[in-house]
């Protein structure tokens, strides 16, 4: 087996609650292989973004170490950080997080700009084209729909082509029809790129694509369902 | 980089709205700046090189008496020794102009000045007929004068007037002239004359008061050893030597002086901007902070996301001193030209450009930048506090130290670069540093009233009334504007009540002054021969308000001058010792029996018929107690130079003089009578003149034509020309105060339009919650409203605080409490919050709350 382009081990969470210690997220191994699709589901409070935010190098964990590509990132400081993230990671969020005064091109050349890249405007054209909105690009924020804006973060999550996605409920804010768009396009990525992708979600239908699901309750890992036993998995929960 | 300018310009476009007050809080203090240095610029280039012709001479001797021989010929020796020299004569004197009997009874107080032929050596009269100035203008009983006096007189070119007892042809008109001092106090008109006509007006009587000059004109390299040479030969005679260097340095201090003094008028202003500038700047990080974290989630480091924002604001900064320039152009501009032109005339210059100069413009410029990024700083720090996390845990607000050392260096770095900005603007570290510590205690004294208000008014919050409680809680709600809108605003109303109430105290009190048993009317230079007739004079006039005051008794007065003081522990000698002890003027002393009215003995005892005179017959003189603060002690012995004669006499006792009380007249040296009685002496009268103007003219007009060489001073005409500067002064400040409240009230706009979204939220869930659009009015009134009467309050007790301080410390005047003008400042104050508030506010009512909610 290749190098786990993704590798937590032994990392713990624990957040100061008044004046006691709260364990948010229990120490935890976990290996995802490059061009896996891992889906994390669970109930509200079950540590599940926390898991994300410690992956992407959001949040340091209280033990343990991550590695991201055979780079521990646990070792960089914050501005190091920012620059690998911007190099290996892309993001996308339930609340799609464009910026609100930047149109839909722009948004999608900012990862290009910070990294420094020539001619952003043809590659964030045929990043925009990737995700079907060719014809939208000088268009506000305010001016798309939900499933819109998902698809231009998704575009701007691909800017710098990162090996890695992460997704937190990238569906949880769009009704079904555009839900279903997101499902596809992230599956498409995932399979066309190889982009290994983690996303944490709700929704079963984006779960079932899932090479591995990874159900947590109270901070800890409750089940690993693998590829075959995923979809039934889910179905099941 | 790329990335950086690139961020700043579009997230500008889409918010440069929200920020134009932004802009104009930095373009109106940035105008002030240019305008006001352009301006005195502008006078400095007008009168770039004029120093010269303002003297009239490279060298001049001036003497306030009649030229003793031995001086003359010492000057004129010392003068022709060197070649190429040439020499002149002037005369200065107030008196009165009339008109030849029989066509008017006006009559104006006028500058005359006579010449003679090479005058003047330097500069060129500017005469209102085009025509080049000539001394035949001045042959044969033509005078030439200042253009202002035609109208006065209701004259012409070609008509005749009196000066003295003769009779003179207006020639031509003076629009510019050299020789006149800028911005020296002027008592009228002037009035050209030729010397040897003058001299035979009658005008320079015995002790009359004029002023000789000497002009002597002298190749360059001569100048400063004639000085030095005629300063050592005439050490011991009472005359000025100077040169026109001395006229150019002086001028050009006053200017660097006065126009540094104006652009810390502006950079007060700039600093108010300044506040508003950190008060959006936090407000917008705040709403940006979202922004930032996408930014580092994308892969932008801090000082990068830190760059995107400081590029914006001092561009912003840069566009509000761009504006700036253009409102100080244009302020420049709708200057009239009759206030040019007339200020061309009082410099003694051809025209005076409205252009603005570039030093200003680049000063304003930087100054505009600097300041928005220092007042920027400390906000824009904030977007360190941007974790990308917050995009996976929205609400999350991030915790910041009080005591974060980089907030703190922030600090401390703006701080330091207020009062190196102040400094730079002042030209002076220290003044500088006295403005911005000033303006710090004066904000920090403001910014605890507000705090101590804000907490007076906490009990409403329990108030049952819902528009009420939520009214008093919204001023203290996260991220509220109170503090900021307290100091903007209280600091404008702070400002113009402070000075309206010092302006109505220093009226009263000068009015206190002139109360109505003090004389108003003051007879100088009346002549021994003239003294029985001008009793008369006064006798049969209706003297005093009802017109029966008694003639006032004629006082004598002789003009002395220290030339020594001798005692067992004092030892002042010599022409620099004395002028080193503050006792070089020359004064205007008087003999008599008895003590006067406002005057009480402090030390040693007056003398009476009782007490001997001194047996070896020196004379005694009784001093005024500031002589006592100048090294003269009880005993010692005063040398006075009496108009040539030496004098001695002993001090026998010190009076201490009431000078507000002014009926019998001050005098600093009093001696006892008896040697005097053969010296040649003149009188003066301090009576209470006719209340009505027309017997008042008469009367002056009478003494005028009976006795042209005495001065009437006409207490009232000071009065009015003091009312009159006054009133410049109060409104000049009144102008600052009322761009200091305009900033102030733009803060307002901005920080409710700034919280507008917290707004439009809050009153969408409060309607989802039942409350209608009265309520919500009600609500918005009664916060602007208390918000409103906090500011009035604050720059209420802040201007009773200034008052006090300038008058009692500063001015040492009476302290008057001025209630009707603080009350009308505070509800003003109140008003203008109220409406503001309220109209930026109506906006939200008219949104529709779904919308609102289905937004966020």
């Amino acid at each position: 087996m290749s190098r786990p382009m993704i590798e937590l081990r032994g990392v713990s969470k624990t957040v100061q609650s008044g004046d006691r210690p709260l364990t948010i997220l229990h120490p935890i191994d976990l290996e995802v292989p490059a061009g896996q699709l891992l889906s994390v589901v669970g109930p509200s409070g079950s540590g599940k973004s926390t898991l994300l935010g410690l992956a992407a190098g959001l949040d340091t964990p209280s033990t343990g170490e991550i590695a991201i590509d055979g780079t521990t990132i646990t070792s960089l400081d914050e501005d190091r950080l920012a620059r690998f993230r911007g190099a290996r990671i892309g993001f996308v969020f339930q609340f799609f997080h464009l910026l609100p005064s930047l149109s839909a091109l722009e948004n999608v050349m900012v990862p290009l700009e910070i990294a420094g890249v020539r001619e952003p405007v043809e590659k964030g054209r045929l990043l925009l084209e990737e995700v079907g909105l060719t014809q939208r690009g000088h268009h506000y924020p305010s001016q798309l729909s939900g499933g819109e804006q998902q698809r231009v973060a998704i575009a701007r999550a691909l800017a710098n082509d990162p090996p890695i996605l992460l997704a937190d409920e990238p569906t949880g804010n769009l009704d079904s029809t555009n839900g279903r768009h997101v499902i596809d396009l992230l599956v498409r990525v995932n399979r066309t790129r190889g982009t290994t992708i983690l996303l944490v979600t709700h929704d079963r239908e984006l779960a079932a694509h899932a090479d591995v699901v990874l159900a947590m309750r109270d901070g800890r890992t409750t089940r690993v369902d693998t590829e075959t036993t995923a979809a039934a998995a889910v179905a099941g929960a | 980089m790329n990335f950086i300018f690139r961020m700043a310009a579009r997230e500008l476009r889409a918010s440069w709205r929200r920020l134009l007050f932004f802009f104009l809080c930095v373009a109106i203090g940035v105008g002030g700046i240019v305008a006001l240095r352009s301006l005195v610029q502008n006078v400095r280039t007008a009168l770039a090189g004029e120093a010269r012709s303002m003297t009239g001479a490279d060298v001049y001797v001036r003497s306030e008496q009649p030229w003793e021989e031995a001086v003359r010929a010492r000057i004129e020796a010392r003068a022709d020794a060197i070649p190429g020299t040439a020499r002149t004569e002037t005369v200065d004197t107030v008196t009165l102009a009339r008109l030849p009997a029989g066509t008017s009874e006006r009559t104006k107080v006028v500058e005359v000045r006579g010449v003679e032929d090479p005058f003047p050596f330097y500069g060129r009269f500017s005469l209102g007929s085009g025509n080049p100035y000539s001394p035949d203008l001045l042959r044969d009983g033509g005078v030439v004068v200042g253009r202002e006096l035609l109208p006065q007189l209701d004259v012409d070119v070609g008509d005749a007037i009196l000066i003295g007892d003769r009779t003179f042809t207006i020639r031509d008109t003076i629009i510019a002239e050299p020789g006149r001092q800028l911005g020296g106090f002027s008592f009228g008109p002037r009035v050209l004359i030729h010397l040897d006509a003058l001299e035979a007006s009658g005008l320079l009587g015995f002790a009359s008061r004029a002023e000789r000059q000497i002009l002597i004109r002298v190749p360059e390299p001569a100048i400063a050893p004639l000085v030095e040479t005629l300063r050592a030969d005439l050490e011991e005679a009472f005359v000025r030597i100077g040169s026109y260097r001395r006229t150019e340095n002086r001028i050009e201090r006053n200017f660097t002086r006065a126009e540094n003094y104006l652009s810390l008028i502006g950079f007060v202003v700039v600093i108010l901007g300044g506040i508003g500038v950190w008060s959006v700047t936090r407000v917008f990080v705040q709403q940006r902070l979202r922004s930032a974290a996408i930014l580092k989630c994308l892969g932008a480091s801090h000082g990068q996301v830190l760059a995107v924002y400081v590029v914006q604001v001092a561009l912003l900064g840069l566009g509000g001193a761009l504006l700036g320039v253009g409102l100080a152009q244009a302020a420049l501009w709708s200057v009239p030209e009759s206030l040019t032109a007339q200020a061309a005339v009082i410099t003694g210059s051809e025209a005076l450009s409205t252009g603005l100069t570039p030093s200003a413009v680049a000063q304003g410029i930087g100054v505009g930048i600097i300041v928005s990024l220092l007042f920027a700083l400390v906000p824009l720090l904030d977007t360190r506090h941007a974790k990308p996390l917050l995009l996976l845990r929205p609400g999350t607000t991030p915790r910041v130290a009080v005591s974060d050392p980089v907030r703190l260096g922030a600090i401390a770095t703006a701080g330091i670069g207020l009062v190196l900005v102040a400094a730079w603007q002042a030209a002076s570290l220290e003044v500088g540093a006295w403005v911005a510590c000033g303006f710090l205690a004066v904000t920090a004294a403001l910014h605890g009233i507000g705090r101590g208000l804000i907490r007076a008014v906490r009990p409403l919050e329990a108030s049952r009334w819902f528009p009420l409680r939520h009214a008093a809680r919204s001023l203290r709600r996260p991220g509220n504007q109170t503090r900021v809108v307290l100091l903007a605003v209280g600091l404008g109303s702070f400002f113009i009540i402070g000075i309206n109430a010092v302006q109505t105290n220093l009226l009263t009190a000068f009015s206190l002054e002139l109360r109505d048993d003090m004389p108003d009317m003051f007879l100088i230079d009346v002549q021994e021969d003239q003294a029985a007739g001008v009793s008369q004079l006064l006798e049969a006039a209706p003297l005093g308000p009802d017109g029966t005051d008694p003639a006032p008794a004629l006082l004598p007065v002789l003009r002395a001058r220290v030339t020594a003081v001798t005692g067992p522990e004092t030892r002042i000698e010599g022409r620099d010792a004395i002028r080193r002890a503050g006792l070089g003027r020359e004064y205007t002393v008087t003999y008599r029996a008895e003590m006067a009215e406002n005057e009480r003995v402090v030390a040693g005892s007056f003398w009476d018929a009782a007490t001997p005179a001194d047996p070896d017959g020196r004379l005694e003189v009784s001093v005024e107690d500031s002589v006592i603060e100048r090294g003269v002690r009880l005993g010692d012995t005063i040398h006075f130079d009496l108009l040539g004669r030496p004098i001695e006499a002993r001090v026998t006792s010190v009076r201490e003089v009431d000078w507000d009380d002014s009926r019998a007249g001050g005098f600093i040296f009093v001696f006892r009578p008896g040697a005097f009685a053969n010296a040649p002496h003149a009188y003066v009268a301090f009576l209470r003149g006719p209340a009505e103007a027309e017997a008042r003219g008469a009367l002056q007009r009478e003494l005028a034509s009976l006795y042209p060489n005495v001065s009437v001073i006409d207490g009232l005409e000071i009065l009015r020309t003091f009312r009159r500067v006054l009133d410049y002064v109060t409104l000049a400040i009144t102008v600052v105060g009322g761009i200091a409240l305009f900033a102030g009230v733009l803060i307002l706009i901005g920080s409710v339009a700034m919280t507008r979204f917290q707004r439009l939220y809050d009153a969408a869930v409060f309607r989802t919650l039942g409350a209608n659009t009265r309520a919500l009015t009600t609500m918005y009134v009664l916060e602007y409203g208390v918000l409103g009467l906090l500011a009035g309050l604050v720059g209420s007790a802040g201007a009773i605080g200034l008052t006090w301080i300038l008058t009692r410390q500063v001015l040492d005047v009476v302290w008057t409490p001025t209630p009707v003008i603080n009350v009308i400042g505070l509800l003003l104050t109140a008003a203008a919050v109220l409406v503001v508030g309220v109209s930026a506010s109506t906006g939200v009512l008219r949104q529709k709350p779904l919308l609102t909610l289905r937004a966020e």
